[in-house]
């Protein structure tokens, strides 16, 4: 049978770290494949291969059976891959017809044709979109921009789509006529690779699965053959022990509490919804979920950079809701968060270590002056205590490698001695030494008292590290389990939102014992 | 060409641009000299003495070095004010308008207040100036930070229309009109009274202003502000990225509101110094500095040292083009802008290979 | 009585045409998302280098050929600059009004105090090839005939530019593909457009139209070179004014330019009005002339912050102006 798509021993590696193990993945033509993993398995990296963005550091690639390099967006779109990317690339201004008409082929043309119009209202109507094709993408819904980049996909010629994340957009029904148009287009004789984390989809639209696992394939399965308990259990794999230090202190009551916390994200949509959590002195408390569960609106949220909609913050027995990110700083509670591009957040790129350490507290030195001197000693200290790797206390932070950044950023926050330490992702990109030299970090932290928050990718770190593990699914609380009466399926269960076992044994979950709320106050 | 990509540099070493720019420089030279070859004149000659300022042999050197620092110390004030300005990446092309203002303000009360001590009399004039263009440079920035409207084009447009004030205030005579020269029929611009006169330290013939001395002064206080102050601190975290700013907690609209207002101040202080040192107020006593500060402060990227030693190099420039031309008729001053065109153009190419490299495309494909 | 009307409505366009040019070959550049701040110079440049072709050879044609191609070549430098070498727009645009006007008075004064001096225009056929037609019945036609239908023949070309800039703007595919480009050239960069290739040649075409205008300004003048004067007179500044002002639409353009210039002619020509109108018109002798020079840059700041308060002000401004594209920055 011949194959849309078949990739034989891609492997494709960022410096020291491998994005992709020698995979082997088939697509069918005329199937719905749904590309399963978590963060950091490799999906992404695998796709952009395809739409050549990145080219594979080895491997073949054959489309249709015959053997291609994709050097180029255009080399992909011209052997009729089309991806629609999580992020759309439209011009605002634009109506859904002038966006598609930007890339059609026109061989040369210089007036537009009735032709073209006709061509792609006929394609439009053939898969049953519903678009006003002279609608400005501005005032458009986001449910709407994307069938138009779907459209935009079919209209040049696109016998294979690859959607990245679809539905993370859409609501119940958006991704019901998502479907419907996406079976049409396979009766069609299309093929679709769909790439997504969410397990009641992946049931639903595909045909088969394919699951890959820290860059490396695991497996295929056919659809009507599988359950999610199943898949689960490929997407995470067996627990493997990494000997992390798990230092038992005695707890103090929570200091941070959490309830009913709801936030929204920049486009406006619920990020976080009515969560309760709490955190202990002496306590590492892990959050796990899938990117863009809300994790980084959480973050935000409590070190003051973002507004909540509703929701109560209790720190050391202040509501600190409101506050500026200024004054949460004074107050105890210190947040690090390592985006993807490592060095968005937190850090002056340009500026020298040593101006990034005082960037909390510089106002903190007497007079106009600020004080680089005690500064340079903070950060020849944490230079030596996290062996960051830097020619000096005075190299601009963009030039450290890797990881590095991050351990220059904890470093930082850590110094600041508060009693509440948010970290997220604290060791993503960085080598096993490094990353353990981070765990040690965060443990001695947790000994002299301070009471942790771990947001986190990697599952197996989590249970080690962490006494206790809380599980964030679409923004809602799925469940806050200990490390040791846990495993990973079932955390991988609450993280696809297959199960959720917050007020299970008629206990609920994310509210102390001897929380500082009343019960009135706690149930706001 | 196909073959090759550009990619950025990891580190552009300082060392490495610096010799790139002197290379630039040094083309821009030769250039310079074609083009005076060109018109029958000796290069050589005319660089020894357009760089020479019209010293050598000159009985009234002094007043070659006077001249040079007519202009040096509206340019280096004016760059250092622009410096503050686009260090927080704020365009402000206004420096012209800005110290046209500066120096009305100045020129009001030169010509109102001459009654008072000399000392006093210039103090009052900085000070009317440094508000003047203060409150126009707070204004811009609040509209920019409140409604995001575009600095560059709101400047450009006070340039305008402050060069059409002042030539209102210098063409239309009046009994209000206190600018102009009352006994003259045609309307020109009166002198200021003694008291509105800029003082110095008499050297021999040779006069030192102390709007010279207190511009070094100036720079060195600039230059400790930015490196070692909170403010400063504040102003490099901002225009390194506003994100992380307000992450540590600063209020960013408020830190480019106060930057705005000390850089349109300075360049009013420069306003107002160089009307008292000229003794009087004209449509061109911008000596265009508000352009060539942008292109200082940009040759210098920014840096405060660097700002000095190129402010005086360009005043050389000018000034020594302005000395030549007495025994060059043939060049006029234009030349100076030619040629400083011409090391821009260069240094930007430099630039541009001290951070960019030009790699085969099989090796960036594994980027 | 008419005739003080008619010679308005004739000065208006034989004056401003120049901002017509500038405007819209500045909007073509701003379309492709850079912000040119040297169109003063390009100006100069374009009009001292195509007169002086056109004096040599006598011939108009030569000279709108030469100062096109002039101009053209700064745009190529602009380009270069800021799109090879991604340098700032903001400081290679003002270097090249400098490096521009200057060159324009290094030219004219070597030549002025040259052997054969600076070629003159009057009489040549060079002049004539620019002085305003006649064109039978129409240009009879009194009042709107004389004013509208009499014009030099870089009237009409700068009009029809405008019309057909509109026109590709909005109705062609490249054009379509230009705008894109203007507003999210990542975008347009992963459907296959060729970005560095639209960004120079639009750069190159507006600044050569750009130029044009300058040409023609100096044809107004009578092709005398001043040393004190630059033909170019801040029209360039002016143009960058009315780019904002009509929306980035070639077709306000010219609605705009329409505008000022009857602010502009009202300066010139206050007093002609009020002496025939000294009832009606009289008071507009009182106003400086100043107020009516810095009129245009008094409306355009109006506008601009008008338009930042409303975000549907802004409706034409290309979102990615001023800001380089590296696409690796991605």
């Amino acid at each position: 049978m011949e194959y849309a798509i078949e990739l034989k021993g891609i492997s494709k590696s960022f410096g020291p770290v491998a994005a992709n193990k020698n995979i082997n993945l088939s697509l069918a033509k005329g199937e719905i494949l749904a590309l399963l993993g978590e963060n950091g398995s490799g999906k992404t990296t695998l796709m952009n291969m395809l739409s050549g963005i990145y080219m594979p550091d080895s491997g073949s690639i054959f489309i249709e059976g015959k053997k291609v390099e994709i050097n180029s967006p255009e080399d992909s779109g011209k052997l009729g891959i089309g991806m629609v990317h999580q992020h759309f690339k439209l011009v605002e201004k634009f109506t859904a017809l002038e966006n598609i008409r930007i890339g059609i082929r026109n061989e040369g043309r210089f007036f537009h044709g009735a032709d073209v119009r006709k061509k792609i209202e006929d394609t439009a109507a053939k898969f049953g979109f519903d678009i006003d094709l002279d609608k400005k993408v501005a005032n458009m819904a986001v449910s709407e921009k994307q069938t138009l980049e779907i459209l935009k996909v079919l209209c040049y010629g696109a016998k294979i789509i690859i959607l990245d994340e679809p539905t993370a957009v859409l609501t119940v029904q958006e991704i019901d006529r998502l479907f419907a148009v996406l079976r049409k287009m396979r009766e069609d004789g299309h093929s679709i690779i769909i790439i997504t984390h969410k397990l009641n989809e992946v049931m639903a639209i595909s045909d088969r699965v394919a699951i890959l696992r820290h860059g490396e394939y695991i497996d295929t399965v056919v659809t009507k053959e599988t359950d999610e308990k199943t898949l689960t259990e490929l997407m995470v794999g067996r627990k493997i022990s990494l000997n992390i230090d798990r230092p038992i202190m005695e707890k103090t009551h929570p200091l941070l509490e959490i309830r009913d916390l709801t936030v929204k994200n920049d486009e406006g949509a619920i990020a976080i919804d009515h969560i309760n959590f709490y955190i202990r002195g002496g306590e590492m408390l892990g959050v796990a979920g899938i990117a863009g569960s809300g994790q980084k609106e959480l973050c935000e949220a409590i070190a003051g950079l973002r507004k909540i909609e509703e929701g109560q913050m209790i720190h050391e027995g202040e509501s600190i809701v409101g506050m500026s990110p200024k004054k949460i700083l004074e107050h105890g509670i210190s947040m690090s968060f390592i985006p993807e591009d490592r060095l968005g957040m937190g850090l002056a790129p340009s500026l020298s270590i040593t101006d990034n350490m005082i960037l909390k507290n510089y106002n903190e030195a007497k007079g106009i002056f600020v004080d680089r001197k005690s500064a340079r000693v903070e950060a020849q200290k944490v230079i030596d205590r996290l062996e960051v790797i830097t020619p000096s206390t005075e190299t601009p932070v963009r030039r450290l490698s890797g990881g590095n950044v991050q351990k220059v950023l904890l470093g930082r926050e850590i110094k600041s001695g508060p009693n509440v330490l948010v970290t997220a992702y604290p060791v993503r990109g960085l080598d096993i030494n490094s990353s353990y030299t981070i765990y040690n970090i965060l443990n001695e932290e947790k000994k002299k008292g301070v009471g942790i928050l771990f947001v986190g990718e990697d599952l197996d770190v989590m249970l080690e590290l962490c006494d206790k593990i809380m599980v964030i699914c679409h923004g809602k609380l799925q469940g806050v389990v200990n490390s040791n009466h846990t495993t990973k399926e079932e955390i991988g269960l609450m993280m696809t939102g297959t199960i959720n076992i917050v007020n299970k044994d008629g206990k609920t979950d994310g509210i102390a014992k001897d929380s500082a709320f009343t019960d009135e106050e706690g149930k706001a | 060409m196909r073959k090759y990509h550009l990619v950025r540099r990891a580190d552009a070493q300082l060392k490495r641009t610096l010799i790139y720019y002197a290379i630039g420089i040094l083309v821009s030279l030769t250039i310079g000299a074609i083009i005076l070859a060109a018109l029958g004149i000796n290069p050589f000659e005319y660089y020894g003495r357009m760089f020479s300022i019209g010293l050598i042999g000159n009985r009234y050197g002094y007043k070659s070095i006077e001249g040079l620092l007519k202009i040096f110390v509206p340019l280096l004030i004016t760059s250092l004010a622009l410096s503050l300005s686009f260090k927080m990446r704020f365009w402000n092309i206004g420096g012209e308008g800005e110290f046209l203002i500066g120096a009305i303000a100045a020129s009001i009360v030169a010509f109102n207040c001459s009654g008072l001590p000399n000392f006093v009399t210039v103090l009052l004039m900085c000070l009317a100036a440094m508000i003047s263009s203060g409150i126009i440079g707070i204004a811009v920035a609040a509209l920019k930070v409140k409604f995001n409207t575009n600095e560059t084009l709101m400047t450009l447009m006070l340039n305008y229309i402050m060069l059409y004030v002042i030539r209102y205030l210098g063409e239309t005579k009046a009994d209000w009109n206190f600018f102009l020269e009352e006994e003259s029929e045609r309307p020109i611009f009166g002198t200021f009274p003694e008291s509105a006169f800029m003082g110095g330290i008499p050297i021999g013939p040779f006069k030192l202003l102390w709007s010279v001395i207190f511009a070094i002064l100036l720079t060195g206080i600039v230059y400790v502000y930015l490196k070692y102050t909170k403010q400063g601190y504040e102003i490099s975290v901002v225009g390194d990225s506003s994100a992380t700013a307000k992450y540590a907690g600063m209020s960013v609209g408020k830190i480019v509101l106060r930057t705005m207002f000390i850089s349109s101040a300075l360049i009013g202080l420069a306003a107002a110094l160089t009307v008292s040192s000229a003794g009087t107020i004209s449509d061109t006593i911008t000596n265009d500095v508000g352009w060539t500060g942008i292109i200082v402060a940009w040759l210098s990227k920014l840096s405060i040292p660097a700002v000095f030693v190129t402010s005086i190099l360009i005043s050389i420039l000018q000034y020594g083009c302005q000395a030549a031309a007495t025994q060059y008729p043939a060049i006029d001053i234009n030349y100076a802008d030619l040629l400083q065109g011409l090391i821009l153009f260069s240094v930007l190419v430099a630039d541009f290979a001290a951070n960019f490299r030009i790699v085969r495309k099989e090796d960036a494909k594994n980027a | 009585m008419l005739d003080v009307f008619t010679l308005f409505l004739f000065n208006i366009i034989v004056y401003n045409i120049p901002l017509l040019y500038g405007t819209t070959g500045e909007i073509m550049i701003e379309k492709s998302g850079s912000l040119n701040l040297g169109v003063e110079g390009t100006m100069a440049i374009g009009a001292v280098v195509g007169y002086l072709a056109g004096a040599k050879t006598d011939s108009l044609l030569v000279a709108c050929v030469v100062s096109f191609i002039a101009s053209g070549l700064v745009g190529a430098l602009f380009s270069f600059l800021t799109v090879t070498l991604q340098a700032n727009q903001n400081v290679t645009g003002l270097t090249i009004t400098t490096f521009g006007v200057a060159f324009y008075y290094f030219i004219g004064n070597a030549l002025s105090n040259s052997a054969g001096g600076w070629p003159k225009l009057n009489g040549t056929a060079f002049d004539l090839q620019s002085q305003p037609i006649h064109i039978p019945f129409i240009s009879d036609i009194p009042f709107v005939g004389k004013a509208i239908f009499s014009h030099g023949i870089l009237v009409y070309v700068g009009i029809l530019i405008a019309v057909l800039m509109w026109f590709y703007f909005n109705k062609t595919v490249p054009g379509l593909k230009l705008r894109a480009i203007g507003e999210n050239p990542a975008a347009a960069d992963s459907l296959g457009v060729n970005v560095t290739l639209y960004k120079y040649t639009h750069i190159v075409i507006g600044s050569g139209i750009m130029g044009l205008g300058g040409l023609y300004m100096g044809l107004n003048l009578g092709g005398a070179f001043e040393g004190s004067n630059c033909w170019i007179n801040g029209y360039g500044w002016i143009s960058i004014a009315l780019v904002i002002f009509a929306n980035w639409s070639p077709a306000k353009a010219l609605l705009g330019t329409l505008i000022f210039g009857f602010f502009n002619t009202l300066r010139v020509q206050n007093a002609a009005l009020a002496y025939a109108f000294p009832d009606a018109l009289g008071w507009l002798t009182k106003i400086p002339s100043h107020f009516f020079s810095a009129l245009p840059f008094i409306i355009t700041l109006i506008v601009l912050i008008i338009s930042s308060l409303t975000s549907k002000g802004r409706s034409g401004e290309p979102q990615a102006i001023g800001r380089n594209y590296y696409r690796e920055d991605r």
